[in-house]
């Protein structure tokens, strides 16, 4: 059994995001990570390996270099092998784009099951692994909480999250794709002697512009820095004076006793 | 062949989402949204309707907004399939030819909002939390990075697909209008690809993150788990106080669902909410941004949770709750 599992390098939740001087893009974050929702998809990829045997594991990564980095990670989680398609320069790759690429290289591969995270962590648009199923031509279902392979590998049960704490559950022929929802496991950390492995490893690299071929839809126009909508008083001094200053406020508004 | 629309007016399908024969409140906010549209260029709405039965749902929609529904009854449709969708939708838009279809920024509207794009060769901006006109262009802002940056985007081609992100548009429910229109046909739609088996309840909401005065709101900013003890500390401070937190502390076990504020989880309105180490993305500000006072403790000057907020505490909450428990404490014993 063949799986890919789609992964993405995101800036640091935590980091400083700045646009940059062209108003289109953002200035180069100092610190990517894989996206969180990434990490769930492929842990949820070694868990099916850990149970059956003969499943093998390709990760796909389509970006500019520090895509590499979150290659090496995911080979030093468990992945048996990395794809690269590499993206010129940093900023906005259209998720049509980027989907063409994946359908690409999942109708080269004939994957029997695709996992890719329900959204990334920057753009946040939920868009590419349901993109690049539908250009593949295979069925699928986003949000996924929890999926059950049938023993004899042909079908899938799985369950999705829908809003106000239900969930829905759908049964598939496999080959399939479905994008993972963050919570459904705890993924793990790369081995010592998995890192020592991906470090070596080869990584395959297929230049998208022989590969994504579709037009992008879209043109980003602008980015702006969103709009304060309270008054968004600042407190000033030290720790010792804010905290005060916000006792002060809190109490006289009576919320404190 | 379908009746055709109005020469020099684009078309504008809206594509309702409903739950036990109710529609869902998005749908009204949608048709807001399509309203907008609607000024920046003369168009037309229809709301699509997609059910085993449909006529309790057209009713309520074109009694509520006066717009005109075509209710597709599709037999097949006992449970939410989205190659059902796909596929109906896909062929419907072949026969009407909109230039725009607006679909709720939600678990159920974006498992079928892209796949249908690639189908109809159309383009497709998710979360869509605002639309502005500049040149004869519709512009589309959308949230990137934990809501830090406003990104505007435009489509390069018609006829495009949007979700937009509930909450943001106030429902479209004008007065005294006369009830829309109903076109009800009935469609047999037969897949094999997926098999929907059932919808159930797996989490629990209980009321008392409703009922609270006071929610004081933990996020990823909290940095480890035993932390949680210090937010609970604080909670303590404020009577009629409950402990929140965002979704992916919830995700990572460390708060119950029950506790998760935002659009998958509580959409709260307490008098005082204090958000603590929260980053401040959309589906997490859509679900306190009702709340009456906002007070916010977060290390990066830059999070976007603070244009949220009425008051700002750009700290380590790790130092910072501290100082302020002993500040409190400090004063009560005075």
């Amino acid at each position: 059994m063949k799986i890919l599992v789609c992964i993405k390098p995101v800036p640091d939740p935590e980091s400083l995001i700045t646009i940059d001087d062209s108003q289109n893009w953002i200035a180069t974050p100092n610190h990517y990570k894989m996206n969180r929702f990434d990490e769930s998809a492929l842990e949820e990829a070694l868990l099916i390996r850990d149970k059956y045997k003969s499943v093998s594991i390709d990760v796909l990564s389509a970006g500019s270099e520090n895509s590499k980095d979150v290659i090496r990670r995911a080979l030093g989680m468990g992945a048996d092998a990395g794809i690269h398609i590499v993206f010129d320069a940093d900023g906005y790759i259209s998720p049509f784009l980027t989907a063409s690429c994946i359908a690409y290289c999942i109708k080269e591969n004939f994957y029997d099951l695709i996992f890719a995270g329900a959204m990334s962590e920057d753009y946040m648009q939920g868009q590419v692994g349901l993109l690049s199923a539908e250009m593949a031509g295979l069925p699928c279902v986003s949000f996924v909480v929890k999926q059950e392979i049938s023993n004899d590998k042909k079908n899938i049960y799985v369950e999705r999250e829908l809003d106000g704490g239900l969930i829905e559950s759908f049964e598939l022929k496999l080959p399939a794709l479905f994008t993972i929802q963050g919570g459904i496991n705890k993924p793990r950390y790369p081995s010592l002697s998995n890192m020592l492995r991906a470090n070596k490893a080869e990584i395959k690299t297929i230049n998208s512009d022989l590969i994504g071929k579709t037009d992008p839809k879209q043109i980003t126009l602008r980015m702006t820095i969103p709009e304060k909508r309270r008054e968004g008083y600042v407190l000033s001094g030290s720790v010792k004076e804010k905290a005060a200053e916000l006792l002060r406020i809190l109490s006289k508004k009576a919320f404190i006793n | 062949m379908a009746e055709m629309h109005k020469p020099g007016h684009k078309l504008i399908f809206i594509i309702a989402e409903h739950s036990e024969n109710r529609a869902k409140s998005v749908v009204f906010e949608l048709a807001a949204c399509a309203d907008k549209i609607k000024k920046f260029c003369p168009a037309e709405i229809k709301v699509i309707i997609l059910s085993q039965e449909t006529e309790k749902l057209s009713y309520e929609i074109t009694r509520t907004t006066g717009l005109d529904t075509i209710a597709i009854e599709i037999n097949e449709l006992a449970l939410y399939n989205s190659e059902i969708y796909k596929t109906v939708i896909n062929n419907l838009a072949a026969e009407y030819l909109p230039s725009f279809i607006i679909i709720g920024h939600t678990p159920r509207g974006l498992d079928f909002a892209s796949g249908l794009a690639v189908r109809m060769n159309a383009a497709c901006i998710t979360g869509v939390e605002g639309l502005s006109e500049a040149g004869g262009e519709i512009c589309f802002m959308r949230q990137m990075f934990y809501g830090k940056i406003n990104v505007h985007i435009a489509a390069s081609s018609e006829p495009l697909i949007i979700t937009v992100q509930p909450g943001t548009f106030e429902p479209y429910k004008p007065d005294n209008v006369s009830p829309g229109r109903v076109e009800t046909r009935k469609v047999q739609c037969v897949t094999e690809a997926i098999r929907a088996k059932g919808i159930r309840r797996y989490k629990f909401q209980d009321s008392s993150i409703f009922e609270a005065k006071v929610i004081v709101s933990a996020g990823n900013g909290i940095g480890e788990m035993e932390n949680l003890d210090l937010i609970n500390r604080f909670a303590d401070i404020f009577p009629g106080s409950a402990v929140g937190g965002s979704r992916i502390l919830v995700d990572r076990g460390w708060l119950e669902y029950r506790q998760q504020i935002g659009l998958t989880g509580a959409v709260v309105a307490p008098e005082l909410y204090i958000a603590c180490g929260i980053s401040g993305a959309s589906q997490h500000l859509a679900g306190m941004k009702k709340s009456g006072f906002v007070v916010a403790i977060n290390r990066d000057p830059k999070a976007a949770i603070f244009n949220e907020s009425d008051i700002c505490v750009v700290e380590d909450l790790n130092k910072f709750i501290p100082t302020f428990i002993e500040e409190y404490e400090k004063r009560e014993m005075e």
